[in-house]
């Protein structure tokens, strides 16, 4: 009998192992339950900008789930699981059974524990109806003033999301902005001053007491330091939490996760977790961390699926990374930018908005910070550089030297290492990926030639 | 079995003609720091040699666009950008772990090679037949020699109180 599948969630862990499910099985049952629709968190600060509509941030519509054979479910939400029974209880009662099972149901913001979050325009912004309903907030207002609190990740997305659009923006950060978890201090010592002079109104150091409504629609926010601001929209983002209420109880074990190992089972065999909820193999980190990006996501997500559809394949640990336009200045953070005992080498140019450090253990590279403005930054090897010197754990030797004396020339150092060479032929699963199936516009991408190109050919 | 861009690093003399064309036709730039293949200069190591995407098997920009922007080109075996439905997120950028996705400032959108269609404007401009682009199951099989020759060459540079 065919195996059954069965995937909690509908984000980018649940979607990439459904789609590497099938790269390895066509004949395996695979149902999908998600209380949303298929779609990418990370797209919804581009919907929220008006850049792109809502539709552009799914994933998957019917079709797509119908041509890779999937049961989905979608709207509805999985009540209990019964690892011992292997079976998973559904909100309308009834009961499905499993040979293998993936928990990915992410993650949520924190609760804030204050006065004044009941009110209607005061709302969390991490899903497709929270973006909606901020969206309806706002609808119709010529400039809206809309408080963030919240300095972490998703809170600096959504300020440049909000700030592409216009809108008058104050941020309340508790420590600096952006926050310790997302760049180092040196980085945001940049990304404030920057911030400010674009007109976003920082108040650091901070915290909100409570909310309340002004009685005219508005909302007034009052900080521990005397300060009241009002606003139109109040947008709450003060920390993440795994959505792990499931898994109370069930056995499964758990710390700030679900713990998983390399082939992304938790300690039933037969039950994988990935992507926000899960805690698993990390690089530079001797324990396992949550690492709650898209990223990371993608792997758990492929990683779980080849190790469902009975291809034995193992995950090397994630990496812990971002990138930020904050309003036009780009911070990327690498690995441990805030490991204490890391020796660093710092260089800066506050003047030019420019910020590089490099944290070493001996000849590792562990974490890196780049700041520069984003039309520079964007056409640099650098980067990616940083993260294949990273990714493949190269001890970067005699180079280290080097780029204490040369910390833009990343690319010497990077070839002089060997460090392409490993990555040549790498592959997470064991094989050449192939692109997802759904596209919003459902067009294949081709190799665009421009115009210059044929001009330019004529001349050969 | 689909052709590859192939560098032949004793033959680059630095003299840049392939990040100009790269830069004209792919961004309608004469600028080097436009171009999409990048010549590394190392006079102290006494070596040059462009450097681009090599179309790599696990296409890490691929897997990790949150919009499925980025596909396969089959006719030609390239990883390319459809811009229409790039959202600008950097995020192909960060987890390319060879440097070779960019982003456009022109458009605020991903910007990779995607071997010019099959007709890559830095082979054919390429004055000493340095990049070659030829049938090639070995994605890269130069890399490993070149690499060996920079390392090598940077010690001895270093040692005879040159170099860095
Ligand atoms: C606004 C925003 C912007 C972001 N931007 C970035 C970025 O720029 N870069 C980056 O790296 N990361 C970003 N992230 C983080 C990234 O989106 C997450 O790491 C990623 O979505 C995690 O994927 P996942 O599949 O684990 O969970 P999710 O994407 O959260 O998907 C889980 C799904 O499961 C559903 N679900 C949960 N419980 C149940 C249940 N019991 N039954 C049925 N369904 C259930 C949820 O409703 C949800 O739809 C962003 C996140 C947000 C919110
Ligand atoms: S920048 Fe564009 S192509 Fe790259 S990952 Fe983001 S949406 Fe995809």
């Amino acid at each position: 009998m065919a195996t059954q599948h069965i995937i909690i969630g509908g984000g980018p862990v649940a979607i990439n192992a459904v789609e590497t499910i099938r790269e390895f099985d066509a004949a395996a049952q695979v149902t999908l339950i998600s209380d949303e629709r298929a779609h990418s968190r990370m797209a919804l600060p581009y919907w929220l900008s008006g850049q792109v509509p809502r539709e552009h941030t799914y994933t998957a519509d019917d079709a797509s789930l119908k041509q890779l054979n999937v049961d989905a479910r979608i709207g509805q939400r999985v009540e209990s699981i019964d690892p011992d029974g292997s079976t998973v209880t559904l909100d309308d009662g009834s009961t499905l059974a499993f040979d293998n099972l993936l928990i990915a149901t992410g993650s949520s913001p924190s609760e804030l524990q204050i006065p004044g979050t009941d009110l209607s325009g005061v709302q969390n912004l991490w899903t497709l109806d929270h973006t909606q309903s901020l969206l309806d907030t706002i609808d119709g207002k010529e400039r809206p003033k809309v408080v963030m609190i919240g300095a972490g990740f998703n809170a600096c997305i959504m300020v440049n999301a909000m700030y592409k659009r216009g809108w008058q923006l104050a941020v309340i950060a508790r420590g600096q902005m952006p926050s310790a978890r997302v760049i180092d201090e040196g980085g945001a010592a940049l990304v404030e001053p920057w911030l400010r002079e674009k007109g976003v109104e920082l108040h650091c150091g901070a915290t909100v007491p409570s909310i309340t409504d002004a009685g005219d629609g508005t909302k007034v926010v009052e900080l521990d330091n005397g300060t009241t601001i009002t606003a139109d929209a109040v947008v709450m983002l003060v920390g993440v939490k795994a959505n792990t209420d499931l898994v109370h109880g069930s056995g499964i074990e758990m710390d700030q996760g679900i713990l998983v190992n390399d082939r992304m089972q938790t300690n039933f065999a037969n039950i994988y977790a990935g992507g926000d909820v899960a805690q698993g193999p990390a690089l530079y980190s001797d324990k396992p961390e949550v690492h709650a990006i898209h990223p990371t996501a993608v792997d758990h997500g492929r990683i779980a699926g080849a190790n469902m559809a009975g291809h034995e394949v193992h995950y090397p640990g994630s990496l812990s990374m971002n990138v930020l336009d904050n309003c036009g200045l780009q911070t990327f953070c690498f690995g441990n930018w805030n490991d204490a005992e890391a020796e660093t080498m710092t260089i800066s140019n506050p003047g030019g908005y420019i910020y590089r450090k490099l944290l070493w253990r001996a000849d590792q590279l562990v974490g890196a910070v780049l700041v520069g403005p984003a039309n520079d930054m964007g056409m640099l090897t650098d980067v990616g550089m940083v993260k294949g010197i990273l990714q493949t754990q190269t001890r970067l030797g005699q180079w280290k030297q080097f780029l204490a004396e040369n910390p833009f020339d990343i690319r010497r150092a990077y070839i002089g290492a060997g460090v392409a060479q490993k990555l040549i032929g790498m592959t997470l699963t064991g094989q050449a990926s192939r692109p997802r199936g759904f596209r919003f516009d459902g067009k294949i991408p081709t190799a665009k030639v421009s115009d210059a190109h044929a001009t330019f050919m004529g001349t050969k | 079995m689909v052709k590859m861009l192939k560098i032949v690093p004793q033959k680059c003399t630095g003299c840049m003609q392939c990040e100009l064309a790269c830069s004209w036709v792919q961004t309608g730039t004469f600028q080097p720091s436009q171009s999409l293949i990048r010549v590394n200069v190392f006079d102290e190591e006494a070596s040059y040699a462009p450097y681009t995407c090599l179309q790599c098997e696990e296409a890490w920009c691929m897997t990790v666009c949150p919009v499925n922007a980025i596909g396969i080109d089959d006719a030609i075996g390239a990883t390319v950008v459809n811009d229409s439905l790039c959202v600008g997120c950097h995020l192909c950028t960060l987890a390319c772990p060879f440097g070779t996705v960019f982003t456009t400032p022109q458009t605020h959108t991903a910007i990779k090679c995607n071997l010019c269609g099959g007709q890559p404007a830095c082979s054919t401009t390429c004055p000493t037949d340095a990049i070659v682009y030829e049938e090639n199951d070995q994605h890269g099989d130069w890399f490993g020699d070149w690499s060996q020759k920079v390392e090598t060459n940077h010690l001895a540079a270093a040692e005879n109180g040159g170099g860095s």
